[in-house]
């Protein structure tokens, strides 16, 4: 069943988009940044558990994605330290903190370059070449892993922060962070974790992307792109929305490459995008609240 | 029956299930300073910004000159002879006093970007009447020395006479004062106080959201009470002074009348 | 000295200098640089228009920039219009596809940054898979050189001098309108939106406005590069063209004319003059746009600015 096909296509690749709209969505609300470099990370989290992979061949899948998150955690954590914090400090002006991201961005893409050179890169197989039949239908394992370790990693990060205590100060810092203070909150710690969070949860789109497709340089550039018109069309600042933005969006991403065009398929993003930013700037969630 | 300059009908505005300002029925004479007081949460500044189009209206009318402007926005309010100052303060911190000043008197002019290119005679005379304009302003709430200072390098006294600098410096109809005395000393406030008496004798009419009752009850011909977004009364200083519903809803309150 | 006569020796020392450059240095390739820097100054004059003076960060500027190149190698090459024709039309369509971007002009900050990049995004697919019109990715060729009533400005001398005139009108014309009306509303704008509003400015329409005139002004140097270099692929006017002449705007400094074209001068001649870079270059300017975000957004020309200062009288 070709639809079939297409929706677990669909729902796969927004499991991915899911996950980098999520690290958009946390640091969004905890620093009102755009976070430009963000696709970065699930590149550098993609390209590293691939040299992780070629290191250690046998290596099973969770593993892999594990690195790919590790990698990615590190690095957010680290742009955090030396860029973020500082301008932060210094009360620098949003632009300007915007205008750093797009900077860190483009150092992250040519450093990548000649690390790992510009030619795209294959995943090896990771996952067993036979097929799962779902209810009579035939889906590559490769989309069922894909789903899983998503649905996993964001009923996790739903947990982590509706269940542990450092969790919910996270969402405190969010959503009011002087009061979050003065409560005691270490607002610095919080920042940390919101970006080793984000990153992580970027370096695992990545690995899932790149098990997919392949993986190279420049691919955190549309991705990353793709993740915040999914961010944006779930309601910026949501976790749920990004999580339902980027199902969505996957799903319609890969129905219209079928069915209207697939040479402008990015072009669907960045129409999207623009529509919403213009007309639904408060996205799905915000359409879901305005009716109840 | 002195005419209305400006008359609110209705008025509402809602922020979901809050309702700021509930259906107020307000109206402004000409030439006189109307002052806007009520407990703290009662709308006044909410009020203000509906005046102002800084907030588009949920329900109800404004009517200013007898026009309805209840659809305009705020640059075509302040065209039209309506410009306000800010509780927080909205100066342009990069640019001097001077040029500050000089932006109230925007609006005035017809030079647009092809007459910026071409330096017409037209344009250059404007240039003059605008910084004539602008110092002029600046004398008024006595700033003429700070002219060349930059705003962001100011002291908070003087940060506040200059947004009523540029507010009036175009001679506006009606000017909207949102909270002038905050964080104002004794002396500045009557300072103030004096600034407001002066601003009305050149012809401009004053709405005044306030929360300083000394300087509310020195300078308003009349004043408007609001209370949980609801008009609770309305008349002179004395009347209000001894309305036993405004006492009531102040009771309290750190700020005593009288 | 006075501080005002003094920029305008230097103003004219400089213009002079530029003008008579070939009698001195004829070399044919160093011309053809200085004239890429030139046209380069141009897109980025524009870009501090809308970024440093309304405060509007755009990274789709190479939209524009594209969209008069092709419009002029194509009207020039499948219509035959005659140079100066096509170099004007360029301007006009690229100004005309900005009013496409009116709406936009609502958002603010990041916002309008993506939304900005969206559409930049936009338009290089469309280049890109338009093949009938464009070439698509086997590009437009055989576009040939500016020429005025039949004059063909085959010398690479010639080519430079056109490339700094339009260089220069274009900056003393947002000269003017810096310190003019429109340049103190924008820039009021670019300080504080709701106060300009409450002046009676008319925000959106003038945000509109500097959107426009980039535009146009991108589309003229568009419409310049394809005629100096005579082959144009859709890979010249991708995003990261966007983010060349962002990071131009922002090593030369925010908010300075003069600044915009140093930056450009520095982006364009700099992966020359360090060959070794060559491959290191984008990953250098990355590290650039960080640092002088870091430390201040004065740039090159606000450093210069306070070195020149003990020399000039207030």
């Amino acid at each position: 069943m070709y639809l079939a096909d297409l929706f677990a296509a669909g729902l796969a690749i927004g499991c991915v988009y899911s996950l980098v709209a999520l690290g958009f969505a946390m640091i969004i609300r905890a620093t009102g940044i755009i976070h430009f470099a963000q696709g970065e990370l699930l590149m550098l989290g993609s390209m590293s558990a691939l040299s992780t992979l070629w290191l250690l061949p046998t290596l099973p899948a969770v593993l892999v994605l594990v690195c790919g998150m590790i990698a990615s955690g590190v690095l957010a954590v680290a742009m955090e330290f030396l860029v973020y914090r500082p301008l932060r400090l210094r009360r620098v002006p949003l632009m300007n903190v915007i205008t750093a991201t797009v900077g860190m961005s483009i150092l992250c893409i040519n450093a990548a370059r000649i690390v790992w050179g510009s030619e795209p890169l294959r995943y090896p197989e990771l996952f067993s070449t036979s097929t799962y039949r779902f209810f009579g239908v035939v889906v590559s394992p490769q989309l069922v892993w894909i789903m899983v370790f998503g649905v996993v990693l964001m009923g996790l990060l739903q947990l982590f922060l509706k269940r542990t205590r450092t969790g919910l100060v996270m969402q405190a810092v969010a959503q009011d962070a002087e009061v979050a203070q003065l409560m005691g909150a270490n607002l610095t710690r919080m920042m940390v974790y919101t970006f080793a969070i984000a990153g992580m949860m970027a370096g695992a789109a990545g690995v899932m992307f790149g098990s997919l497709f392949f993986s190279f340089f420049e691919m955190g550039f549309v991705l990353g792109i793709k993740g915040f018109v999914a961010a944006t069309l779930g309601g910026l600042g949501s976790l749920a929305g990004a999580m339902l933005g980027g199902i969505v969006f996957g799903l319609i991403e890969t129905f219209s490459a079928v069915y209207v065009s697939s040479a402008y398929k990015d072009a669907i993003g960045m129409v999207l995008l623009i529509a919403i930013l213009l007309f639904l700037p408060s996205g799905l969630v915000g359409l879901w609240k305005a009716r109840s | 029956m002195p005419e209305a300059l400006l008359e609110a009908v209705a008025l509402s505005r809602r922020f979901g299930g809050l309702v700021a300002v509930d259906a107020v029925d307000f109206s402004v004479r000409a030439g006189a300073i109307h002052g806007l007081i009520g407990p703290n949460g009662a709308g006044k500044t909410t009020l203000l910004n509906l005046i102002a189009a800084a907030l588009p209206a949920s329900g109800g009318a404004l009517r200013f000159r007898g026009e309805d402007i209840t659809r305009w926005g705020p640059a075509r309010r302040a065209r039209a002879g309506i410009r306000r100052t800010f509780q927080n303060l909205k100066l342009f911190s990069e640019m001097t006093a001077l040029q500050n000043a000089s932006l109230g008197l925007h609006a005035g002019t017809r030079a647009g970007i092809f007459a910026a290119l071409a330096s017409t005679p037209g344009q250059r005379r404007e240039e003059r009447e605008i910084a004539h304009g602008a110092r002029r302003a600046l004398e008024f709430v006595g700033l003429a020395a700070q002219a060349d200072v930059v705003a962001a390098k100011l002291p908070y006294g003087h940060r506040r006479l200059l947004e009523i600098a540029r507010a009036i410096a175009a001679q506006p109809a009606l000017l909207l004062l949102d909270e002038p005395a905050a964080g104002l000393n004794h002396t500045e406030a009557a300072n103030l106080a004096g600034l407001i008496g002066r601003i009305q004798a050149l012809g401009i009419t004053v709405v005044l959201v306030e929360h300083h009752m000394d300087v509310v009850m020195t300078v308003c011909d009349t004043i408007t009470v609001l209370d949980y977004g609801r008009k609770l009364a309305q008349g002179t200083p004395e009347e209000i002074q001894r309305s036993p519903e405004v006492i009531e809803a102040y009771l309290g309150s750190a700020h005593a009348l009288a | 000295m006075e501080s005002a006569l003094l920029r305008r020796i230097i103003t004219g020392v400089v213009l002079a200098a530029l003008f008579l450059l070939p009698v001195f240095e004829p070399h044919q390739f160093f011309l053809h640089m200085l004239s890429l820097v030139a046209i380069s100054a141009t897109v980025a004059l524009g870009l501090q228009l809308l970024l440093g003076f309304s405060g509007q960060l755009s990274i789709g500027q190479a939209a524009f920039y594209g969209i008069g190149a092709y419009a002029s190698g194509l009207l020039s090459t499948k219509l035959g219009l005659p140079f100066p024709l096509a170099f004007f039309a360029a301007g006009l369509i690229a100004a005309v596809t900005s009013l496409l971007m009116v709406p936009i002009t609502r958002l603010t900050g990041a916002y309008l940054a993506v939304a900005t990049l969206g559409f930049s995004i936009l338009v290089y697919l469309v280049l890109k898979n338009e093949e009938w019109l464009t070439g698509g990715s086997f590009g437009l060729m055989g576009i040939p050189r500016a020429s005025f009533f039949g004059y063909v400005l085959a010398k690479p001398a010639h080519a430079y001098l056109l490339c700094v005139s339009v260089a220069a009108l274009v900056y003393f014309a947002l000269l003017r309108l810096e310190r003019s009306r429109f340049g103190r509303a924008i820039n009021a704008i670019r300080q504080n939106e709701d106060a300009a509003r409450a002046c009676g400015v008319q925000v959106t329409l003038l945000k509109s406005q500097c959107f426009v005139i980039a535009a146009f002004v991108a589309g003229l140097a568009g419409s310049l590069y394809a005629h100096q270099v005579r082959y144009l692929a859709p890979t010249d006017f991708t995003f990261w063209k966007s983010v060349e002449i962002l990071i131009m705007v922002v090593i030369g400094g925010m908010g300075s004319l003069f600044g915009a074209v140093l930056g450009a001068a520095v982006v364009v001649l700099l992966p020359e003059a360090l060959r070794e870079v060559g491959d290191y270059r984008m990953l250098v300017f990355g590290a650039i746009l960080m640092a002088v975000m870091l430390f201040g957004e004065s740039g090159i020309a606000g450093f210069l600015g306070q070195c020149l200062k003990p020399f000039s009288k207030r």
